[in-house]
């Protein structure tokens, strides 16, 4: 049977909707070789290939995974929309996640594998270290940003018509006028 | 598969949704004497009703639940109090902050006495029948009445209003979950049923687990975290806001409509995204089957809309970090108070709203998570500003997007339709759980 929850919450610190959350592992001994491999093959999946950009969680704005220490400790570090922490039992429900814990936690100390929830839950807990210091360049959660991505696509389709100065004159338009000119 | 579920030791008021129509009374009990709290719990033992002997909703039920201070006041010893979920231990006042039950709905501003340590055992008794409540509601009574030690300290009537519909004037009480071995049947034929330790503690959850459950196993096994609240409705606000931003009643209605997610029947915008449907709203068959999957930008129910934020169905579904089977949970809503009638626009004074009745297995990552989560943030539907347009919390710069071509509408300057006059987390033990604690000898 599962422990009572602690219901300590450590969400990590936030800026604005986005907070931070960063694990740091202990490599088990002699599996630094196929943890590289395993995140290497990671490299080539949908989502983390080069010039992707749509991994499984939606909800994440970055991952990363950092080798150090002559490979015997792995750093996993991430922004997340919303605090994380009230999260934890979907991670480890949901589809994409599963498969990535599987692949990559099973090469360090404290991952007994799933299906144990509860196991899992306290192994992610143990490996979260709030940060010290926190701070973002930009406002705004994933679905926002890819909306004003999507919007400024397409304000710039509207900057290439040939009357786009014409029409941008109208004054209910000035704000978009006022982004035109570079 | 959940055929073991005990349905003679589960409460019927923790598994089923409640009767409607409906009439019903809530109790709250202070026990100043522990002897005398005992033979309270003895007597409720031989009147509450077990979910095998509950065959319709429509049947009476008394349901008993008690918070952390009823517990100690029994004399439950210390260990088995400390397994409690951390949430409950605390109580709902001490998680006022989180919940966003501040400024009006803060517990500084609770009517007297919830939120405090003199909040014990609660009873609510419904039916969809005047007489049988009252018949059950006596036995209540002569449970706790002559026993000097209790103090019967707060009470609260409801009644479903002669519309059949809350003070905001809509049909509820629709999209509830099914549980596996309860006995009834899914209202969603898309939704399976959910795993029965997601309501009923002992059971394995949807996570594959079995839930933290407090000890010993018989006070655990069977029971269920309660939540009441106590919902002051701002029904002439309401009218107000809408009015002043419609042309026409028809108008009103279809923003009305918008914030919800139903129309005023209940027929839901997915399945009528322009105009309402009273067939559909009142045909059990057919006003929960739908989902969201067809409508990711919300142009026929808003993303943002209160009954699409409650239940986001399939909606979340490519998210990857959200599984909605997580945050169900069985709600058991009824109303206080007179309709405003129909059309009036200025605040009678009256208080009116909704007792709001949670149950579940999980008081984080259900109620509170659904509280925080998804009703009073926007977060997760990318709109951070923006919380639920009916009952969330809204500060100064509240705003609501409807979905629509060619130009969205926004809805700024949205006030809080509802305020929290009080409320409490509760445990309502099965009935093995009611005998265990009569016979405490601490």
């Amino acid at each position: 049977m599962a422990a009572p929850d602690s219901g300590v919450t450590r969400p990590g610190l936030s800026v604005g909707p986005t907070s931070e959350f960063s694990l740091f592992f202990r490599v088990k001994d002699g599996q630094a070789p196929p943890l590289r491999a395993a995140l290497l093959s990671l490299q080539d999946t949908p989502g983390y290939r080069p010039g992707d950009y749509g991994m499984a969680i939606q909800t994440i704005h970055e991952a990363r995974f950092v080798l150090f220490d002559d490979d015997t400790r792995l750093a996993f570090i991430t922004s997340f929309d919303g605090p994380w922490d009230a999260y934890m039992e979907d991670f480890f429900t949901s589809g994409p996640t599963l498969a990535l814990f599987d692949a990559i936690f099973g090469h360090v100390e404290g991952y007994d594998g799933l299906p144990d929830v509860a196991a899992v839950r306290a192994f992610v807990l143990d490996a979260e270290q709030t940060a010290a210091a926190y701070a973002r360049n930009y406002g705004g959660t994933v679905k926002e940003i890819r909306k004003s991505q999507r919007v400024n696509r397409a304000f710039q389709q509207v900057l290439d018509h040939a009357q786009a100065a014409e029409i941008l004159e109208h004054p209910a338009l000035r704000p978009l006028l006022d982004e035109a000119a570079d | 598969m959940g055929a073991s579920l005990e349905l003679d030791d589960i409460q019927a008021g923790a598994l089923y949704e409640r009767p409607s129509p409906y009439v019903g009374v809530y109790l709250l009990l202070c026990i100043r004497d522990r002897a005398d709290g005992r033979e309270l719990v003895r007597r409720l033992h031989r009147i509450v009703d077990p979910a095998s002997t509950i065959g319709t909703a429509d049947e009476t039920s008394l349901t008993v639940a008690f918070t952390y201070h009823g517990l100690e006041a029994l004399g439950v010893p210390q260990t088995s109090l400390d397994s409690f979920a951390p949430e409950f231990r605390q109580g709902m006042a001490a998680r006022a902050e989180i919940l966003g039950d501040t400024g009006a709905s803060g517990p500084d501003q609770w009517e007297e006495p919830l939120g405090s340590t003199d909040v014990h055992v609660a009873i609510a008794v419904l039916s969809s029948d005047e007489a049988r409540l009252h018949t059950v509601a006596e036995k209540a009574r002569a449970a706790h009445a002559e026993l000097p030690g209790i103090e019967l300290i707060w009470r609260q009537d409801c009644y479903q209003l002669a519309t059949g519909r809350t003070s905001f004037g809509f049909k509820d009480g629709i999209g509830q979950p099914a549980v596996e071995g309860s006995g009834r049947a899914s209202t969603n034929p898309r939704e399976r049923p959910l795993k029965a330790g997601e309501i009923i503690l002992g059971y394995p959850d949807e996570t594959g687990e079995l839930p933290p459950m407090p000890a010993p196993e018989v006070l655990g096994r069977n029971g269920t975290y309660v939540v009441f609240r106590k919902l002051h409705t701002r029904v002439a606000a309401y009218r107000s806001y809408l009015r002043a931003r419609s042309a026409s009643r028809a108008e009103e209605d279809v923003l009305g409509a918008k914030i919800v997610g139903r129309w005023q029947s209940g027929a839901p915008l997915a399945l009528a995204p322009d105009h309402d449907d009273p067939e559909l709203g009142s045909d059990p068959h057919r006003n929960n089957d739908f989902a969201f999957g067809d409508d990711p930008r919300g142009f026929k129910c808003p993303v943002g809309a209160h009954a699409r934020r409650a239940n986001p169905r399939d909606a979340l579904d490519q998210e990857g970090s959200v599984d909605v089977r997580l945050h169900r949970m069985i709600r058991r809503g009824t109303s206080y108070g007179p309709m405003l009638p129909e059309g009036v626009t200025e605040d009678d004074g009256i208080d009116r709203g909704i007792i709001f009745v949670f149950a579940g297995a999980h008081l984080r990552r259900q109620f509170e998570f659904v509280k925080t989560q998804w009703l009073n943030d926007g977060i997760f539907i990318g709109a951070p500003r923006e919380s639920d347009p009916l009952v969330g919390p809204h500060d100064d710069s509240s705003s609501f997007t409807i979905p629509q071509r060619p130009i969205r509408r926004r809805l700024q300057d949205l006030p809080p339709f509802v305020v929290t006059r009080g409320g409490e987390y509760c445990f309502a033990p099965s009935l093995s759980a009611l005998r265990w604690l009569a016979e405490l000898d601490t």
